[in-house]
This record gives structure tokens, sequence and C-alpha cells, in this order.
């Protein structure tokens, strides 16, 4: 284990550090995923761009519309952020309980994306509120759609120059809420055994106008569970609608049997954290209108 | 608790090593490295069971950094090992499991030990393997230890084949009881093997000195169980092995038997220069001393009020591929499966089996939460279908004072009903299922304070303090500040005026070790002895000195009193210097076994339990319904201590041993498919973590013990013993079925509520209150 550490002054440096480096390099944000891989052999970079420097990364704008995350935005910035305390607090909820304090000290966004673990917590509330990543090569920037983005357990549409620089979060209409459920062993230093986040709409007369539901560590990439959006949209959201998203939820994945669960487990905990996210949805709308 | 007339004995005082612990300055044996050390590791197999063909070392010995490499081809085949000696340094021609060592290789960096590892080849060819310790018991099974007939063992162990070691207890007639009973009882548990979770990694540090005599530096629970060891391995005369324990970062039984020492010594011996090793926690996962996993089953004859008149228990420990410490671990579960029960007749037997699989070792109280799990579930169940309320049951069913134990001794200063009640008092007992999808569980148990010999040495000091040497380590539990206050009470002194030696089998006296429940109390009873001498010695020095006679001195506010006169320790000190060579005191101390019907039990290391303590244990908890997942909401720990010499660490030590209880009845277990450990990394070995672990209630009952310091009991293991048993109780309460299978994992439950988990018993169906 020998690896020579860069650490770039701006974000362009860092792209053209990446560019020259190609496959032997690898970004280093919070090391949180990257340097256990590298401990444990599964990976072997020669060059670590160090982005800690980079303060320009963090920051976490509100831009009107959307919200803008800087890829180096640590999960305890997340959950601190009175952003994310209204319709978007799925995004502080899976933040809260990713790792313990010191991982979530320096672990980032951007890292939990673009490590594109199935079980990353932060992606599956990013998925239901349909984000977008802004990747930064030395060329050229693009934007492009988070679901679009992973590509596989570990792999995404990144190429071996760019940078995830920021994900953006649209503001959900009114009506909105989120909200983010993890299943795991522990209450904490838990990699999820099955994690759920879901996004409602609800219309004035209190149908359901728009759902998205995405699903963790139970297919190669975190998932949206499409069937039951359709489900549910249009729909009066009474206990059956919702149990029956849940069904549909868990129907359409493809979870494992490993070590953390059986497959069979992880199906029963989508049919049940389904309805579950949803209904907390359905009671922070109504909540917050009261 | 009872008045406490003590000033120093009792009392909440803060330990002696805490200041340089909390403040990171204390160093622990993997903090501990010698100027120019090399870097040791162990070259460890890929596979469960093999003939091996053939280990090529050389391209490893020409890599950058390399300074000595090993396997057992450079040193004596010598058996080694606790009970058996069936083990060898490395393997010599069969891998026993995957994990076994097969060389070792020192260089100048940690880094370069591992490339020079990968750079040996290992040509082996793989043997039928056995996992399952029942296939390992079924004729025609292939024998795991062609040998076993040669192993040296000790006298009192029964082996035979692939069976370790069998152990018997038996009372009057269980069959004709069975006959008559009520209801008969029959159950299956199974528990899985568990990481003793000590923070620090084994760790040593070897040096020799002009080739013939061996300096260790280790963080090891028994130095002179090391010492010995070592000296059967090197073939060396003790005397020139020393062993230093720098400190201890945890142990909890995962560090008695000998771990990285051996590795160290021999690769040192080779380059001429100090190795030093620490394992990973891969290694950990895969090659230290866990906890065995046990397959239990239960029969218990009843009568129409619930009282038990006959049990029979059969409990099977996979030792894995070497015995450890696995025959006693399956004797001791044998008067866990009787439990603190008044039971005519009995017969038990335990079996401790080989595998293919990593050799296990003695986890506090080692088999006592596998056995008490099968009983505490076990009379919950005959409760719920007697409909006899579970406190209720047991109080029918408890011993009391005078009453024999299952070897046949009498039972002293019992406390088990006070522990029941407080603790059915303390968890509300009254409204046992307060909502839906929660419960409220209770469970008992009893355990032995181990014997073994202890020696401390005592200097007074010139400025009247005392320096207390003695061969038990402080493992982290507090012991020897307890031990250290017992001292001080004992010489009128403060806590602060004992100075504890560090552990070193060159100076320090013999002492059986930081192990079962027994340091406190019996380097407490040593240092009274010493106490006693030193107070002797003492008075003989004042005598000298003012001409008055010894027997009418006495020690006061840390002076001899005699008469008008007062002669400070420092003085006493200061004259024992002038005439004397200095005051050095002596004290040993041993607590015998109670006597017992030696025809009651066969083959058994503790045949007789020394000043068994008792406990209770409840817990409040929820159940998802939808999820299976467990949230306890209160826990509480009635245990009996004798005499509380500090109650603030034996809260410690209840709150640990219960954090690593409920680890073990939820979460923790090392998963092995096909003689692969799935989960060997801490992110999948699931210890809980402070948010798992409820507020824990502490309430300590004082019983004293005719043998302890002050009537004090052993106290370290028990509460790890419980928390399976009283966790399956409370999710029952909850849920009307118990998961006789641990971990009891929130999928375990659900799928049992769903019908589709077969190690569940079912209750919700029959008639319940
Ligand atoms: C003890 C522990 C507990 C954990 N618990 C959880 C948990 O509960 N939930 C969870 O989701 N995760 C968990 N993780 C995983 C990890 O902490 C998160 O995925 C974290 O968000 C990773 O971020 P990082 O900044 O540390 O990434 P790094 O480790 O620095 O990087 C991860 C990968 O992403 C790449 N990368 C990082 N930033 C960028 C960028 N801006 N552009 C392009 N590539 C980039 C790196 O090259 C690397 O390949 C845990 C990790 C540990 C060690």
């Amino acid at each position: 284990m020998s690896f020579t550490v860069h650490h770039p002054a701006s974000v362009s440096d860092a792209v053209a550090l990446a560019e020259r480096y190609g496959a032997d390099g690898r970004f280093l944000a919070g090391g949180t995923d990257l340097i256990i891989q590298i401990h444990r052999k599964r990976l072997a970079s020669q060059h670590l761009i160090d982005l800690t420097g980079l303060a320009e990364l963090r920051a976490i704008e509100d831009a009107g519309d959307e919200i803008r995350i800087g890829a180096l935005a640590t999960h305890k910035a997340i959950e601190r952020n009175p952003l994310f305390q209204g319709a978007l607090v799925a995004l502080a909820e899976a933040a809260r309980v990713v790792g313990g304090h010191q991982v979530r000290n320096v672990g980032t966004v951007g890292g939990n994306i673009a490590n594109a673990s199935p079980a990353a917590d932060v992606v599956a509330p990013l998925l239901a509120l349909e984000a977008e990543v802004v990747l930064q090569g030395a060329a050229a920037t693009r934007r492009v759609r988070l679901r679009d983005f992973l590509a596989g357990p570990g792999r995404t549409m990144r190429g071996d120059g760019e940078l995830v620089r920021e994900v953006h979060v649209a503001k959900p209409p009114p009506r909105s809420a989120t909200a983010f459920l993890k299943a795991g062993r522990r209450k904490a230093m838990e990699i999820s055994v099955v994690c759920v986040a879901a996004r409602l709409t609800l219309d004035d007369a209190g149908r359901c106008a728009a759902a998205r539901i995405a699903l963790g560590a139970v297919s190669a990439t975190t998932m949206r569970a499409e069937a039951a959006e359709r489900a549910l949209e249009g729909a009066l959201l009474t206990d059956d609608v919702l149990r029956d998203a849940g069904r549909l939820a868990a129907g359409a994945c493809h979870p494992i049997d490993d070590v953390r669960a059986s497959a069979r487990y992880r199906r029963l905990l989508v049919e049940a954290l389904v309805p579950r996210a949803l209904a907390r949805c359905v009671e922070r709308i109504s909540g917050r209108r009261s | 608790m009872r008045a406490n007339r003590n000033l120093v004995a009792g009392q909440r005082l803060p330990r002696l090593d805490g200041a340089p612990k909390v403040t990171g300055r204390f160093v622990y044996g993997a903090d501990f490295a010698l100027p120019g050390t090399l870097y040791g590791k162990v070259l460890r197999s890929q596979v469960p069971h093999a003939r091996i063909v053939r280990i090529d070392t050389g391209r490893a010995r020409a890599m950058p950094g390399v300074r000595a490499v090993i396997t057992a081809a450079d040193i004596p085949a010598t058996r080694f090992g606790n009970a058996i000696k069936d083990q060898t340094v490395f393997a010599t021609d069969t891998i026993r499991f995957l994990g076994h060592p097969l060389a070792a290789i020192a260089a100048t960096s940690v880094e370069a030990a591992e490339q020079a590892l990968a750079a040996i080849e290992v040509e082996v060819e793989a043997l039928p393997a056995l996992y399952d310790p029942e296939a390992a018991l079924a004729s025609g099974a292939p024998l795991l230890h062609r040998d076993w007939h040669d192993y040296v063992a000790l006298p009192f162990i029964s082996r035979d084949g692939n069976v370790a070691g069998r152990t018997r207890m038996h009372g009057g007639d269980v069959a004709a009881a069975f006959a008559q009973a009520h209801r008969v009882y029959e159950n299956r548990f199974t528990t899985a093997l568990q990481h003793a979770g000590y923070t620090e990694p084994r760790a040593a540090s070897a040096a020799w000195d002009g080739g013939d005599t061996l300096t260790v530096w280790t963080n090891a629970q028994l130095p002179f169980e090391v010492q010995t060891t070592l000296a059967d391995i090197l073939g060396m005369p003790t005397s020139r092995i020393r062993v230093i324990v720098p400190g201890v970062g945890g142990g909890f039984g995962g560090k008695l038997r000998i771990g990285v020492e051996h590795f160290a010594a021999l690769l040192a011996r080779q380059c001429g220069r100090p190795v030093k090793m620490v394992t990973t926690s891969e290694e950990e996962l895969i090659a230290a001393h866990p906890r065995q996993a046990a397959i239990i089953t239960l029969k218990t004859g009843v009568d129409r009020d619930g009282r038990i008149l006959a049990r029979q228990g059969r409990v099977i420990v996979d030792c894995g591929a070497y015995s450890g410490s696995g025959p006693g671990t399956g004797a001791v579960a044998l008067q866990c499966l009787v439990g603190p029960y008044r039971t005519p007749n009995l017969e038990m037997e335990s079996l401790a089996v080989y595998t293919n699989k990593v050799p296990s070792g003695s986890f506090r109280a080692p088999s006592g939460p596998m056995a008490n799990f099968a009983v505490e579930s076990q009379m919950d169940m005959i409760a719920d279908d007697l409909g006899i309320d579970p406190l209720e049951l047991r109080l029918r069913n408890i011993v009391r004072d005078g009453d024999t134990g299952p070897a046949g001794e009498v039972l002293r200063a019992v406390s088990i009903e006070e522990c029941l009640r407080r603790a059915a008092d303390a968890i509300g007992w009254h409204d046992r299922r307060p909502a839906p999808g929660r419960g409220k569980g209770i469970a008992c148990s009893w355990w032995m304070t181990t014997g073994g010999s202890s020696g401390v040495y005592l200097k007074l000091n010139t400025d009247g303090s005392v320096n207390l040497a003695s061969g038990a380590v402080e493992l982290g539990t507090a012991a020897l500040t307890g031990a250290a206050q017992v001292l001080a009470e004992q010489l009128t002194l403060d806590l602060e005026d004992i100075r504890i030696a560090p552990v070193d089998t060159q100076s320090t006296p013999y002492d059986y070790g930081a192990q079962g429940s027994r340091t406190a109390f019996s380097v407490g009873n040593a240092c009274i002895a010493a106490a006693e001498d030193l107070r002797r010695q003492a008075f003989a020095v004042v005598a000298r000195h003012l001409g008055l006679p010894a027997d009418e001195m006495r020690l006061q506010g840390k002076c001899v009193v005699a008469g008008e006169h007062r002669v400070p320790l420092s003085e006493v000190a200061r004259l024992s210097q002038l005439g004397g060579g200095g005051l050095i005191a002596h004290g040993t101390a041993i607590n015998p076994p109670p006597a017992y019907d030696a025809a009651r039990v066969e083959n058994h290391p503790l045949p007789v339990w020394n000043t068994p303590s008792f406990h209770a244990h409840a817990a409040d908890l929820s159940v998802d319904r939808d999820t299976g997942e467990i949230t306890i909401h209160r826990y509480v720990v009635v245990q009996d201590v004798g005499y509380a010499i500090n109650p603030t660490y034996i809260e410690g030590q209840i709150e640990g041993g219960v954090s690593q209880g409920l680890g073990q009845a939820l979460s923790e277990e090392i998963v092995y498919s096909d003689g692969r450990v799935l989960n060997a990394n801490l992110t999948d070995y699931k210890m809980p973590t402070s948010l798992d672990v409820p507020p824990i209630e502490s309430i300590l009952v004082e019983c004293p013990s005719q043998a302890g310091p002050y009537g004090a009991k052993g106290v370290g293991e028990p509460p790890c013993i419980e928390p399976p048993a009283t966790v399956a109780n409370a999710i029952a309460a909850a849920t009307g079925l118990w998961v006789t299978s641990l971990p009891i994992t929130a999928e375990k439950v659900l799928l049992s509520l769903r019908k589709e988990y077969p190690q569940a018993v079912d209750h919700r169906d029959s008639a319940r209150d």
C-alpha cells in the first residue's frame, strides 16, 4: 500500500490531476470509503487527489427554486442545515444516521454518491428528490440525472477524470413532504439492510399529486419503486393504498441474501417501511397545514 | 446495601489508574515498542481443512526488509494447550481451520512483512471438513485429530475422537421422575460464536538477551500461563522467560490463552532483534479465542404447581479446531443448566467437540449465557404453559440457604429470592404487558467465584505509602483498585497511599490471574493476609525501638499506636531500613472449594462452585411487529456482590457485561459458511453501540460470603449471563413466542412472527392469561 497524495489548490487543478492520472488516480474527500477500500486491498490507487482544501466545494446554497449541495458538504453539515428541516427533511434524516459522529464529521455527500454503494443512505432521498449531479471534467461540465449517474454497485457514469462538483435538488411544490427510514441490526454504525426514502405531494383534495419512492440495499443501485409511485398518484392515501404501494415496491426490488440479511427479510422490510415512510409524509403535510 | 463502616473499602473512590487512562497517557500492550523493533506478521491458511503439500518461503526471504521467516520446519513440533496439549505453533502437516498459522515473518515495516507473506507459496490438498459439531459426533465422522490418543491432557479429561471433553453430573432418578411428572418440556437451543470484543487487539513485543533469556511485553491476562506456555514451546526453563504486562485494553477472557507472544519470540530469536506483533480486526475475527457456539437440549419435568421434578440437559460446545478452553466451558455449563433451582433429579452432560473452525476460548462467564438462555427461556415457557406467573414459578423453585447444590454441596449466603423480587419490583412486574408489542422479561442465575491462589508482596515506603506487587493484571475492571482499597482499609491508609507495581513474572508473586470473577476477591484476601504480616513486622520494629510490648499495639490513622506513643508508618519504614533492610510483607490467599459428593460428578474441572453469587435481570422492551426490530426501554440488574468494595466499578462491570450480553442476545455472531468467516470485519460483526444499549439500572445486594474480603463475592462475569434469556423472555411477553437461537435478530423475530422461522417456540395459539 503506497501512494502519492496531491493537494490541488483549485477545482481546475484537481480536475487536471485527475485527467493526468486517469484510472490510477482517485479523489479523496472524507476518505471514509476510500481509505477502508485501500486498507482492505480492494483498491490500489497510486495517486490520491485530496479535495479537502477546496472550500468552494463545501457550500450548501439556496438558489431559489433549487438547492445546490457542494460535493464536499459533510453529512453533519446536511444534518444541521436549516434548508433541510422542512419539506426536504429526508435528507437530514438520512445524513443523521450515517455511521457515527466521527464518520459524519468527515464523510461527504459527494463521496456517498460517487462511491455508489447500493446501501448509500443519502443517495436514497436524493433519488426520491430526482436530484441532478454536476460533473466537471477537464474539458467540460455536464449535468446528469442522479438515476442515470448510478450504473451499478460501485459503478457510475462518471469519467475517470471527472469530479462530482455539486448536487442539485429542486424544491418541492407546496403540500409536499419527504421521509427517510433505515433498517439495520444496530441503531448506529450500520450499513442499511434496507433504506427507504419517500417524497409525496398532495393536491388540495387530499389526493396524491406526485409520489417518489427510492429503495436502498435491495438492488444493484439505489432504485425507484415506480410501479408503487404510479399506483399512488391520483389516489386517496388510505392505509390500504399505502400497504399496496409497499407490496408493489417489495415486488419490484431485487434483494440478495448476504451476511447482513436474507433477500426474504429485505423484501419484508420494503413492504413494511414504504407505507410507513409514506404515512409519515402524509402526517407531515397535514401537520404543516394545521 | 448494608451500612458500610469502612473508610476506604466500600467507598466510591476514583480508580488508581483512571487519570492516565482517560488522558491517553497510559501505555497499553499495543502501544509498547522497543527501539529498533521489527514487525511480525502471520501467514494464515486460506482453506479450512487440508493436507500441506509444500510451503515455499524462498521468494519471501528475498523480499526487501524481511529479516526472519519461520515455518513449522524451523521449530520442534511441540504441542501445547490449556487442558489438552493439541496445538502446535504452525500447522505441521494438517491445516484444521481457515486462519491456521502456517508461517511468520518479521520485517522492517508492517507493509514489508505483509508483502512478504503474499510471496509465500502454499500448496495444499483439500480434506473433507466438518463444521457442524453434531456431524462431528456422528459415528463414522472423520477424525479431525488422528493422533488424539497421543496428546497429553489434564488427568480428569475424558476424550474420545472428535470429543475433546465430556463431563457429567447426575443425582436421583431422572427417568422415574419424568414418568411421574405432570408435564415434561423438551427444547433445543442454539447459540453463536461471539468475539470477546476487547478494544485493544492482542499485541506482544519480544526481545532476547544473549540468546538464552527472553523478555515479552504483552497485554495477556495470564502472564504466568503465557510464561509456562512459552517455556513449553521454546523448550526453556520458565525463569529464563520474563513476561511483563504494560497494560491491557480489555480482555474478557479472550486474552487468557497465548495470543501472538510465541510468534514474536520465535521471530525475535531468529533475527536477533526485537519483534512486535499486533493482530488485525480480521485476525481477531477468524483466529482469536471467541465464545463457543453451543447446542443445548433441555428436558424438564414439573408437577402440577410447576415444581421441578427432574431435569436432563445436554450441551455441545463447538471447540473449533483445537480444544482451547472448550472442555472446561462445556463442564461449567452443567451447573448453569441446573440453575439456582431445587432439582431433585438431574442428569447433565457436556460434550466439547472439534470442528474445522476457529479454536475457541473462555469469554466472560464462559458458558453461562448459553446455558442460562436455555434454562430461563424454558422456565418461562413452562410458566406460560401452566398459566403461572414466571416470577412466581421461579420463586417456587429457587434454592434456599442450606439447600444442596448440583454436586451435593451445601449452599450458603443464598440471595436469589431477594434478587428476583427486587428486579421484578424495579421493572414494574405488575404490569408485564403494558402495551401491544411491549413486554417485560425476567431471568436469574448463579455463578461461581473462581478459586486459584494469589500472592502479594508489600513494601513500606519512607513516605508512609505502600507498594503492592501482585501477579494479577488490571484488565480494566478496577479490580486492583478494589484490592488496594481493601489493603488501605487494613492499614488505615488512604487509597492514594497504595502504589500498584506493574506485573512482571520476574518480580511479582504468582497469581492465578485476572479471570473468573476472582481478582478483587482473591487479591483482596491476599492483601488482608499481607496487611496482617505488615502490621506484625511494624509492631516488632516499634517494639524494638521503644522497648514496648508488640501485642498491645494497633494501627490507627497511619500510625502504630503503642500506649501514648504514635509512630507514623513513614517512621516505621525509616527505622526498618536502618536496621532491617526495609519492611517487606507477604500474603497469600486460596479459597478452597466446599465439600461435595464426588459420586455426582464425572470428569469435571470445577465440580463444585466456590462462593457462588446470585443475580436477576429484567427488561422492558418493544417489538416492531412489521420489522421485528427490538427497542429496549429499560434494563435492570440486581446482583448479589456480597460486599461492594467499590460500587462505582461494580456498576461499570454490570453496564459493560450487560452490553456484551445484549450483543450476544441481539446482534453478535461470527458467521461461517463452508469454513469461511463471512463477517471478518467490524462493519459486519455487530457489537452494540451506545445507541443500542438502554439505560442500565444496577441494584447491588450485599449478602455477605464467608470467604471474600469483607464478605465480597465475585462480580465481574455475571452481568453478561442473563441478558440473552431476559431479552428472549421479554420478547415472548410482547409477542407470545420465544426465538430459541442466538442472536435474536430482528429478522428472526419477524420471520418467527410470520411462522417462517423454525427455531422458535410459538405459544400464540395456546390459551394464555
Ligand atoms: C464506520 C463507517 C460507517 C459508515 N456508515 C455509513 C452509513 O451508515 N451510511 C452510508 O451511506 N455510508 C456509510 N459509510 C460510508 C461512507 O462514510 C459514506 O459513503 C461517505 O459519504 C463517503 O464520503 P467520503 O467523503 O468519506 O468519501 P471518500 O471515501 O473520500 O470517497 C469515496 C469514493 O468517492 C470518490 N469521490 C469522493 N468525492 C468525490 C468527488 N467529489 N468527485 C468524484 N469522486 C469522488 C472517491 O474517489 C472514492 O472512490 C460508513 C463508513 C464508515 C467508515
